[in-house]
C-alpha cells in the first residue's frame, strides 16, 4: 500500500503506523460524562467500506494524516494533514492536490511518483 | 522424454562445456543449459520419485510450471530442496541430487506404495489415522504416532539444519511502467513505453529474455522471432530509461501497484562476486504494470500420463529451439488442439522422429492438416491414448477410439512403441498476478481457459496472458499496452487471426477415462479418481476440494493441474466449469527464499543502538545485554565471579561508597514552546506548570483507559523548554503519544517535541560519596546542598566539557545524573571515574541497577505492565485532583478502583533461596496441583543491603497482606517455598540516604 | 571546545573495500559537522524561519516541502511541515539560532551530538541507497538540495541530496555504527572507499 503524504509525497506503507479510528472526537477534557469517555476509548464503528483513519508518517515527517480508505479494497480515497481538520493552510505542502481531503488519491497510478 | 543433442541450433553456448553432477554421476552440458536440458541431452529420463506413490517421474515442462523434476541443490555446504530442474542453470561444479527416493533413484523401496495405491486416496490420512475413541492412543495421539512414519514416506526434498551462509539483499525500485514477461508482447510493450520516454523495468524469470520468441519458428516484422527478440533486447539494453531484469520472478502483486520480485543473482555462477547477494528481493513501485506473462500449456489426464517420457508438446518444442535438445527415439503427439501440430512440425524439421499424432477430435482445421504433413504423419483423429507402458522410461502407448462428445472409449486397443509422448490439452493464461491484484478470472468457452477480467486500470494485459495466442497478436497488443501505459491513445484493434490458419480453440476434453491411475496433480500425486472421490464425499466448493485432495497445493501451485482438476470436478457435479469456480491465486507465484525476505535484518546487520560509552564498557569486560535494540552493560564481572557475585559487589559498593552507571539509554524528549507547561499538565497526572526553572519533577503518565503508561523525570530548562525523560523501553511509544495529542487532539497548542535521546550522554553517580566525587571534578558550579538541592539542576563543566547535572535518585542513594553532549560522554565518564577512584567509585551494570531499585521498591516496566493502575503501584499521590489529565476520567472506574486488585508489595524469600520473576504467589502450597494464585513476582535479586533474596510482586490486597506468610509456586521451574509479604519499601523507607 | 568522538569507532576503516571493478562505486565519509540544529516554526511562521536561515546561514530556501540548499560547509533543508535542519561545519550554530528565533516564531533544538552525518557519493550512490530506503533516488524525483525524512527498519534518517551523485544522511547517533556497517556491507558489491 502506498499513502501519499501531503508533505513527503507517495511513500510505502512501511513508513506509516496506524493510529486508530479517525471518526472519534475526544471529549472535552473537563467532561465527567463516563459514557462519552467510554465511547471515545472503546467504541469503534468497524466500517466495511470507506473508513476514516489516522495514520502517522512515523518513518518520515511524523505528522498525522487523516486517511479515508476502503476497508474492502484498500483503495485510498483521500489523505489530509489531521491537524488541518479539513481546511488547508499554507506552509509549503508538496503536492497540495494530494493534501486536499476532497481530491482522490487512488491506490493506482495516481499515487505513484 | 529422454533426448539427444541436435547438431546445431539453440541459444546455448556450444563452445563452453560445463561439468556438473546429478546423484553423484558426472555429466557435461553447455553454458546456458538448465539441469533439465543438460540431463535430457545426456539421455537421462528419470528425475525423481513421486510424492505419495514413489512412482518414477521425468520432466513434464521446460519452465517454472514443472511439477515433477524437483531436485535438491548442494552448494556451499547447504542443501536447498525442491528446485525445478527446468529452472536450474548449470555451472561448473553444480551438484544436484534427486528427491524422495531410498536408497537410490533407480531402485526405490518406497515404490511399494504403488501396490497399495487404492488405499492412499484423497483424505486417506484423515480417515485412517483418527485413532480409537478410548484408550492410550485415543484421538490425535494415534495420529501423532503414525505421522512420524508417514512424513518419512511421503514428501519432497529435505532441507538441512545448517545456517544459510549466503547473502541476500533487498532493492527498492520505481518506474513508470513495469513489464512482467519478456516474450514478444512484453518486449513490444517495453519498446513502445521506452520510446515514449517512460522509465521502464522489464522482469523475466528466465535466464534469457525473449519468451517464446527464443524457440518458435514465428516471423515478427519480417525477421525470425529469435532475431527480432535479440535486436529488441539489444535496443533496450542501450537505453538509460530501461532496466532489464532477467532471472527475476515477479511473485507478488500488492496494493498501490507495489510488486515483489526475486532476482537470482548468483545461483547460476560457480563463484559469486565479492559482495554480490545470492538473491535480490525487489520491491518495485510501478505507475502501470504490463502483464505479459504468457500462458501455460496443460497436459491431458489419462492413465499412465505420469510415465517418464511424457512431456508437454510446447516444452519439447522449447527444448529443441532454445537448447538444441531433441526427443530421442520414436515420438508420438497426443492433443486436443491445433497448437500441438506446430510443435510436431517444428520437431520434425529439427530432426525428431515423429511417429504419430493422436487427436481426440474427429475433425481438424486445414492448417493443422498442413502442419501434420510437415511433421510427416497422418493424424489419428477421434483417438485417445488410454494407457502407457514402460519402467523407468516410456516404451509404448495404447490407443483406442474416442468420442469427444461423450468421452467414451471403445474399440480395439492399438499399441504403439514410442519413447516420447508429447501431450497438449490447451493453454491456460498465466493470470496469477492479475488474480493477486484482486481480479476474478472469467471462463472463456472458446479457449477453454480462465482469462483475466477487464483491468481496473492499474495493469494492462498483453499477449497470451489475455488469451491472444498468436505471435502477431501478441506483438500488436504489447505495443498497444506500452502506449496505453504511458498515457497514449491506442487506435486500432488487435488482429488475432492465426498466421498459419490453425484453429486456436481446443476441444473441451481434459480427461480420458480408462483403467489405471490418471494423474491430475503430478507433484502431489492427486489422481482424477481422487477428485471424484472428494465429490462423492460431499466436497462441493473448489476451495474444499483443494484442501481435501491437496490439488494444486504443491510448490508448483498447480500450474499444470488447476484447470483439469476443475474440469473433472465440474463433470462430476454435472455443472459447467465457471459454476464450479476457481480459487484466487495468492502470493508467491513461485517459491521465494526466506533469506531474501529477511534480507539485512539479521547477524551483524541488526540495528543495534550503542551508547557513547559502549566501547569503554566492552573494554572493561562488561557483559553486554540487549535491552530492546540497546546494548547495555549487565555486569562488570571480575575474573571468577558469577553474575550474582558481580552485581552484589557492585550494588554493595554503591550503598557503601559510590557507583557510576550509564543511563544514556533513557528516552529524552525536548518539549518546547509557550504552551509546553500547559501541555505537560495535560499528559502527566501531576502538575508541571508550577515547576521552577532548573528544577526537575517525577512524573507519571496514564493511558486514555486510565491504566499506568510510563514514568520519568522532567526537567525545566527554561520557561518554555522542558527535557522529559522516559523509561528506555517506552521512549518511542511516549514520543508517539505526545505527537498524537499535539497533532490530532490539541493542534492549537504551540509545542514542539523532538527526540534528543541521542543528543545526551548520561552518567548517573550515586552513593554516600557521590557528592564529594562530583565536587572534585566539576567546575563552574557548586554542588552542595544549597546550590544543588534534591531535584535541582546546575550547569558546569567536567574535563572541559559542558555538563548539566540534576540531583535525583533511582538507587535511593544521594545521586546525580550528569548529562553531556553524546560526543563528549566518554571524557566526562573518564573524569568521574578518575575523581571517584580514591573514594571507592565502581561502575555498575543493569543487574545492580535493578537490585538497588528493587530494594527501594521503585517501579519499572515489569510493574507498569499495561495492567496496573497508579493506585496498584502506590502512586496515588501523583494523581492531581486540581486538573483533568489523560486517563483521569477512566482511572476511577469500578474495576480499576477495586480493593482486591493485585498491588505492589515486597517479598522476602524465607528459605534463603533465590526467587524467580514470573512465579506465582499462593496462600496454600500444593506442588501436585498448583492453584489459587494471589499474584506474581515481577522482579528478583539478592539484596546485599538486607542480606536476603527479595523481590517485588503484585499481590491481591497489597498492603493488607504486609507481614503475612505466603508461598512462591513455580511449577515450571520447580521452585516452591515460603515467602514473607512486606512493604515494597524494603530499604531506607524514609529516604534519609537520598536527601542526606 | 573539546572535539566530539565519532560514534563509528572501529567500524570506520579507511581505504578501499569490496568489489573494486575499475574504481570505487561509492565513497563513504563521516562529515562530522560542528553544528546540526533543528528549527521548528509555529504554524504560519514558516516564512520567518526561512528568512532567518537566509540571514544567519546565508542559505536561501524556497518555500516548499523538502526544499533545501547545500554549500561546501553548510546546508539547510525542510524535513517536515514547518521543520528545518540547518547544518554547519562550524560549532555553535545552536546558540546563534536560539538568539535569532524567539518563542513567538518557533523552537530551536540543538542536535549537534545527537545526529551523525554520513556522506555517500559516487556513481552507484543511488543504487546503494535504494537497498535501504523505499524512495525514488533518481535525479528527476530527488533533485539536488531536496531533503527528505525516511526510515530503514528502526533507523530514522534525514537525507539531503547535496550533488548529482552525492547524498548526506543524518541518522541518530546511537544507530550510527550499525547503520554505517550496513552501508559498508551494501556497498561491497560495487566497491567502496572510506575516507
Amino acid at each position: 500500500m502506498i499513502i501519499t503524504c501531503p508533505y513527503c509525497g507517495p511513500r510505502d506503507l512501511v513508513e506509516f503506523s496506524y493510529q486508530g479510528d479517525g471518526n472519534r472526537t475526544r471529549p472535552d477534557p473537563a467532561s465527567t460524562d463516563q459514557a462519552t469517555w467510554n465511547d471515545y476509548v472503546y467504541d469503534r464503528i468497524n466500517t466495511a467500506g470507506d473508513h476514516r483513519e489516522i495514520w502517522q508518517h512515523a518513518g518520515g515527517c511524523r505528522v498525522h494524516l487523516t486517511v479515508v480508505r476502503s476497508t474492502l479494497t484498500h483503495e485510498i480515497r483521500s489523505v489530509a494533514l489531521t491537524r488541518d481538520a479539513g481546511h488547508r493552510r499554507s506552509g509549503g505542502h508538496r503536492r497540495a492536490e494530494a493534501g486536499d481531503s476532497t481530491g482522490p488519491v487512488s491506490g493506482s497510478a495516481e499515487a505513484q511518483p | 522424454m529422454s533426448g539427444r543433442r541436435s547438431e546445431t541450433g539453440g541459444l546455448i553456448d556450444r563452445s563452453r562445456t560445463v561439468r556438473f553432477t546429478f546423484d553423484g554421476a558426472l555429466y557435461t552440458g553447455f553454458a546456458g543449459d538448465t539441469l533439465a536440458s543438460a540431463l535430457l541431452a545426456n539421455g537421462v529420463s528419470l528425475f525423481g520419485r513421486s510424492f505419495k506413490y514413489h512412482r518414477p517421474r521425468g520432466v513434464l515442462t521446460a519452465g517454472v510450471d514443472e511439477p515433477n523434476a524437483l531436485v535438491t541443490v548442494l552448494k556451499g555446504g547447504v542443501r536447498e530442496p525442491n528446485i525445478p530442474a527446468t529452472m536450474l542453470e548449470i555451472h561448473d561444479g553444480l551438484s544436484a541430487v534427486s528427491q524422495n527416493r531410498f536408497p537410490s533413484l533407480a531402485f526405490d523401496l518406497g515404490a511399494v506404495n504403488q501396490l497399495g495405491g487404492k488405499l492412499i486416496s484423497a483424505g486417506f490420512y484423515y480417515k485412517t489415522f483418527m485413532g480409537p475413541v478410548i484408550g492410550p492412543l485415543k484421538g490425535t495421539r494415534f495420529w501423532m504416532l503414525c505421522e512420524h512414519f508417514i512424513r518419512r514416506a511421503a514428501g519432497l526434498g529435505k532441507p538441512d539444519f545448517a545456517p544459510d551462509p549466503w547473502r541476500y539483499e533487498r532493492m527498492n525500485a520505481f518506474c513508470d511502467v513495469l513489464v512482467v514477461g519478456s516474450g514478444p508482447a512484453g518486449l513490444a510493450a517495453a519498446k513502445a513505453a521506452a520510446d515514449r520516454g517512460a522509465r521502464v523495468i522489464v522482469a523475466d524469470l528466465d535466464q534469457r529474455m525473449g519468451g517464446s520468441a527464443k524457440w518458435t519458428d514465428d516471423t515478427i516484422e519480417g525477421m525470425s522471432a529469435a532475431d527480432w527478440a535479440a535486436s529488441a533486447l539489444k535496443d533496450l539494453t542501450g537505453r538509460q530509461n530501461v532496466t532489464l531484469l532477467p532471472r527475476t520472478t515477479v511473485w507478488g502483486y500488492y496494493d498501490g501497484n507495489t510488486v515483489a520480485a526475486l532476482e537470482r543473482v548468483t545461483d547460476h555462477k560457480a563463484v559469486a562476486g565479492k559482495g554480490e547477494p545470492r538473491h535480490r528481493h525487489w520491491v518495485i513501485r510501478a505507475g502501470t504494470v504490463v502483464l505479459a506473462t504468457g500462458a501455460f500449456e496443460r497436459p491431458l489426464v489419462f492413465p499412465g500420463n505420469d510415465r517418464p517420457g511424457v512431456m508437454l508438446a510446447g516444452a519439447a518444442a522449447r527444448y529443441a529451439g532454445e537448447f538444441g535438445v531433441l526427443p530421442s527415439g520414436r515420438v508420438a503427439v497426443f492433443a486436443n488442439n491445433d497448437g500441438a501440430y506446430r510443435a510436431a512440425a517444428a520437431l520434425k524439421e529439427a530432426g525428431a522422429d515423429i511417429a504419430a499424432i493422436i487427436d481426440v477430435r474427429s475433425d481438424i482445421s486445414a492448417g493443422a492438416r498442413a502442419l501434420a504433413g510437415r511433421a510427416g504423419v497422418e493424424p489419428m483423429l477421434g483417438r485417445a491414448v488410454v494407457g502407457t507402458a514402460g519402467g523407468k522410461a516410456l516404451s509404448s502407448i495404447r490407443i483406442q477410439s474416442y468420442d469427444a462428445a461423450t468421452g467414451a472409449v471403445s474399440g480395439e486397443v492399438r499399441t504403439l512403441d514410442v519413447e516420447s509422448l508429447l501431450v497438449s490439452g490447451g493453454w491456460s493464461p498465466a493470470i496469477h498476478l492479475a488474480s493477486q491484484a484482486g481480479a476474478k478470472a472469467i471462463w472463456d468457452d472458446e479457449l477453454q481457459a480462465f482469462l483475466p477480467p477487464e483491468s481496473p486500470g492499474s495493469w494492462i494485459g498483453a499477449g497470451a496472458f489475455t488469451g491472444t495466442f498468436t505471435t502477431g497478436g501478441a506483438v500488436a497488443e504489447g505495443q498497444a499496452a506500452g502506449i496505453a501505459a504511458t498515457g497514449g491513445e491506442v487506435a486500432t484493434a488487435v488482429d488475432d487471426t492465426a498466421e498459419d490458419d490453425i484453429d486456436l480453440r481446443p476441444a473441451p476434453v481434459f480427461e480420458i477415462r480408462a483403467d489405471g491411475k490418471a494423474f491430475v496433480d503430478l507433484q502431489l500425486d492427486v489422481t482424477a479418481e481422487d477428485v471424484r472421490l472428494a465429490h462423492r464425499e460431499g466436497f462441493v466448493s473448489v476451495e474444499h476440494l483443494k484442501r481435501y485432495t491437496t490439488l494444486g497445493m504443491g510448490t508448483d501451485q498447480g500450474r499444470t493441474s488447476n484447470v483439469p482438476g476443475l474440469a473433472i470436478m465440474a463433470e462430476a457435479q454435472g455443472a459447467p466449469i465457471p459454476e464450479v469456480g476457481t480459487t484466487r491465486f495468492r502470493p508467491p507465484f513461485a517459491p521465494v527464499s526466506i533469506g531474501a525476505l529477511a534480507a539485512e535484518r539479521f547477524g551483524e546487520l541488526k540495528p543495534e543502538r550503542l551508547t557513547p560509552m559502549h566501547d569503554w564498557h566492552v573494554e572493561q569486560g562488561a557483559v553486554m545485554y540487549a535491552a530492546g535494540l540497546w546494548l547495555r552493560p549487565q555486569i562488570y564481572g571480575q575474573p571468577g565471579e558469577t553474575v550474582e557475585q558481580a552485581y552484589v559487589r557492585e550494588a554493595k559498593a554503591v550503598r557503601e561508597a559510590a557507583g557510576l552507571v550509564d543511563v544514556s539509554t533513557l528516552g529524552k524528549i525536548m518539549v518546547q514552546g509557550p504552551d509546553a507547561a500547559a501541555f505537560l499538565d495535560r499528559v502527566y497526572t501531576n502538575v508541571f506548570s508550577t515547576l521552577p526553572v532548573n528544577k526537575a519533577r517525577y512524573g507519571l503518565m496514564l493511558r486514555e483507559d486510565g491504566l499506568a503508561f510510563d514514568d520519568g523525570t522532567t526537567w525545566r530548562l527554561s520557561e518554555t523548554d522542558f527535557l522529559m525523560t522516559t523509561t528506555t523501553a517506552n521512549a518511542g511509544k511516549v514520543m508517539q503519544y505526545l505527537e498524537y495529542f499535539l497533532d490530532v487532539v490539541w493542534p492549537d497548542l504551540k509545542v514542539h517535541v523532538t527526540s534528543v535521546t541521542d543528543e545526551w550522554a548520561g552518567a548517573a553517580i550515586g552513593g554516600p560519596k557521590a557528592r564529594d566525587i562530583l565536587a572534585a571534578c566539576v567546575t563552574g558550579t557548586a554542588v552542595d546542598n544549597a546550590a544543588l538541592p534534591f531535584m535541582g539542576i546546575v550547569h558546569g563543566e567536567i574535563a572541559g566539557v559542558p555538563v548539566m547535572i540534576c540531583r535525583l535518585s533511582f538507587s535511593g542513594e544521594m545521586a546525580y545524573e550528569v548529562y553531556s553532549g553524546a560526543g563528549h560522554g566518554q571524557p566526562v565518564w573518564d573524569a568521574l571515574l578518575a575523581a571517584g577512584k580514591p573514594l571507592g567509585l565502581v561502575p555498575y551494570g543493569l543487574e545492580a541497577l535493578g537490585t538497588l531499585r528493587i530494594e527501594k521498591g521503585h517501579v519499572t516496566g515489569a510493574e507498569i505492565d499495561g495492567r496496573t493502575t497508579a493506585r496498584d503501584l502506590h502512586l496515588d499521590w501523583m494523581l492531581s485532583k486540581k486538573k483533568p489529565f489523560v486517563g483521569s476520567m477512566m482511572m476511577d472506574r469500578e474495576g480499576l478502583a477495586d480493593e482486591d486488585r493485585i498491588k505492589l508489595v515486597g517479598v522476602i524469600s524465607l528459605d534463603n533461596r533465590p526467587l524467580n520473576g514470573g512465579a506465582h504467589i499462593v496462600e496454600e502450597l500444593d506442588r501436585d496441583n498448583p492453584r489459587d494464585s494471589i499474584g506474581h513476582i515481577t522482579a528478583v535479586c539478592y539484596s546485599p543491603a538486607l542480606g536476603k533474596y527479595i523481590g517485588l510482586a503484585l499481590v491481591k490486597g497489597g498492603k493488607k497482606r504486609h507481614g503475612a506468610r505466603a508461598y512462591t509456586s513455580d511449577p515450571l521451574r520447580n521452585r516452591f517455598g515460603p515467602v514473607e509479604i512486606v512493604s515494597h519499601h524494603m530499604f531506607d523507607p524514609e529516604g534519609k540516604r537520598m536527601h542526606g | 571546545m573539546v572535539e566530539q568522538l565519532s560514534p563509528l569507532g572501529d567500524a570506520w576503516k579507511p581505504g578501499a573495500h569490496g568489489r573494486m571493478l575499475g574504481g570505487a562505486g561509492v565513497t563513504l565519509v563521516e562529515t562530522r559537522p560542528g553544528s546540526i540544529v533543528q528549527l521548528a516554526a509555529w504554524r504560519g511562521e514558516e516564512k520567518t524561519i526561512i528568512d532567518t536561515i537566509r540571514d544567519v546561514s546565508g542559505l536561501a530556501l524556497a518555500d516548499g516541502a523538502g526544499a533545501g540548499v547545500a554549500e561546501a560547509s553548510r546546508a539547510a533543508f525542510g524535513f517536515a511541515p514547518g521543520k528545518f535542519l540547518v547544518v554547519d561545519q562550524a560549532e555553535g550554530l545552536g546558540a546563534t539560532y536560539r538568539a535569532a528565533i524567539t518563542t513567538d516564531h518557533g523552537a530551536v533544538t540543538d542536535l549537534s551530538h545527537g545526529r551523525t552525518a554520513i556522506r555517500l557519493s559516487g556513481q552507484r550512490a543511488e543504487w546503494v541507497l535504494a537497498k535501504f530506503f523505499a524512495l525514488d533516488f533518481s535525479l528527476a524525483a530527488f533533485p539536488v538540495g531536496l531533503g527528505v525524512s525516511t526510515a530503514h527498519h528502526d533507523v530514522f534518517a534525514q537525507i539531503q541530496r547535496t550533488g548529482a551523485d552525492q547524498f548526506d544522511l543524518y541518522v541518530f547517533r546511537s544507530f550510527a555504527r550499525a547503520f554505517w556497517t550496513s552501508l559498508c556491507h551494501a556497498s561491497e558489491e560495487v566497491g567502496y572507499e572510506v575516507r
